[in-house]
């Protein structure tokens, strides 16, 4: 059911769905869910769910798209009709098309294009049910499925929101803090370097609440990242020689 | 050999080292670029890839789908990577000569040849050639698909699992670099080497499994034989 909006978003410390300010949603990772795809990830982040699915590098078409110097990276964000309350019209419109664009931005930094020239990579995000933070858990989604395709990469490139609620800075927002906070500040780094490949802002905060906020989303990147390792490792480890 | 598997941007090197496929340097360090296993034999290091689409190399034999005829002189070879090969008339196994007989009569499209990788241009052009031993055009049988990260485990080392599996079920067997796999044999044998393939491609991980599929083998024929 859909909540309006509380009066409180922090109670004795807590939030609404019981978690502390710096806490995430419980995050799971699997690798290789797709047979026929060439990689694939499904995330079940708080009330998310992801399923990203890779193909390539693999010959372009249209053929013009092509760039004779390196592949082109392609990335579809898409939410199904069942993915929200309101059941949500199919097909592409602005938001998922600007999902798709700094999707592909974030990754298009690690992916080693140059090697593949003619090519295209085709990423596929869908969202099978949302509960805030969407963007940042394809993301998370999409880099373990490239690596799972054997796409040669810099790093994985896990995402988190920070945002402030109630005047109170927290970690990874879920709808209703979403939907009635203050601001939202979704971040995408490459781990390794400390590089930055996504910031966006939604709402207002002051530089000070910025820096804290950034500070706690590149913290969640980094849990997020080690549950990546891990995905990765659980589908390709185990009794491997 | 236990080999540690590795993920994208896993350091592991330091220094001078010679690098292999699948890793890159950034300043002093090298780290991982791909999902695989890490080998540092033979002085340098290198990333096994685990998964993966196959890439064509020089020396390699696959086995390709004619799509059809380019400039007259050429045929458009499918061998399964991002990149579409060309067999020139020259690198047919016998003497054609396309201004006399068009060559899609020489060799239709769908039909199946067994080549030799002869060259890849840095533009990523590739030439296959049927003037190599062994690469013939492929008549009758059936085609399976394998994940090319896997095709080294149904050869098996020096050959041994392609040689084992035709020697016991007495089918005829061509594996290509490129995931490919070409069985002829009665139906329920080539039945039967088809699962086995897909049980080596599923099992490639496990260690003693060419004696397991032999064991499979044995058991199999004992079936057949016992009706």
């Amino acid at each position: 059911m859909k909540v309006g909006e509380p009066e409180e978003f922090i109670i004795d410390g807590k939030r609404l769905d019981g978690r502390r300010v710096d806490e995430l949603r419980p995050l799971k990772i699997e690798a290789g869910v797709l047979k026929r795809a060439d990689g694939s990830a499904y995330v079940e982040w708080g009330g998310n769910r992801v399923l990203a699915a890779c193909y390539g590098p693999r010959e372009i078409h249209p053929r013009h798209e092509a760039n004779p110097q390196r592949a082109v990276l392609r990335t579809f964000y898409s939410m199904a009709p069942f993915s929200v309350y309101e059941r949500k019209r199919p097909g592409p419109d602005r938001r998922s098309m600007e999902i798709s664009k700094v999707t592909r931005q974030a990754l298009e930094s690690v992916v080693f294009t140059h090697l593949y020239p003619m090519t295209a990579i085709d990423v596929f995000i869908e969202i099978l049910q949302a509960q805030a933070g969407t963007r940042c858990a394809g993301i998370t989604a999409a880099s373990v499925a490239l690596a799972d395709a054997g796409i040669p990469m810099r790093d994985l490139v896990p995402a988190c929101a920070a945002g402030k609620v109630g005047g109170h800075i927290v970690l990874d927002l879920f709808d209703i803090e979403d939907n009635y906070g203050e601001a939202d500040l979704p971040v995408a780094i490459v781990p390794r370097t400390g590089h930055v490949s996504l910031l966006q802002m939604d709402g207002n905060l002051t530089q000070e609440e910025f820096e804290q906020a950034f500070k706690l989303a590149v913290e969640g990147c980094m849990q997020v990242y080690e549950k990546q390792k891990e995905a990765l490792i659980t589908r390709y480890g185990g009794d491997k020689e | 050999m236990e080999r540690k598997l590795v993920i994208p941007g896993e350091e592991i090197a330091q220094g001078k080292v010679k690098l292999g496929e699948g890793v890159y340097r950034d300043g002093d360090t090298v780290y991982s670029s791909v999902l695989g296993l890490l080998d540092t034999t033979r002085g340098r290091v290198r990333v096994i890839p685990l998964t993966g689409r196959y890439f064509p190399k020089v020396g390699d034999f696959v086995i390709g789908t004619v799509v059809g005829t380019i400039y007259e002189t050429a045929w458009e070879v499918d061998i399964n990577c991002p990149y579409s090969a060309t067999l020139n008339a020259s690198d047919y196994y016998r003497e054609v000569d396309p201004f006399r007989t068009p060559l899609c009569q020489v060799m239709s499209p769908g039909a199946t040849v067994y080549a030799y990788v002869r060259e890849v241009t840095p533009n990523r052009r590739i030439y296959i050639t049927l003037r190599q031993r062994g690469c013939r055009v492929i008549r009758g049988g059936r085609l399976v698909e394998i994940s090319p990260a896997k095709v080294p485990r149904v050869i098996g080392r020096k050959r041994s699992m392609i040689s084992m599996i035709v020697k016991e079920t007495g089918c005829r067997m061509l594996v290509g670099q490129n995931g490919i796999v070409w069985i002829m044999g009665k139906p329920e044998i080539a039945d039967l080497v088809e699962r086995l393939v897909k049980k080596i491609e599923a099992e490639a991980h496990t260690s003693g499994l060419t004696d397991r599929i032999k064991e499979t083998i044995v058991k199999e024929r004992e079936k057949y034989e016992g009706r």
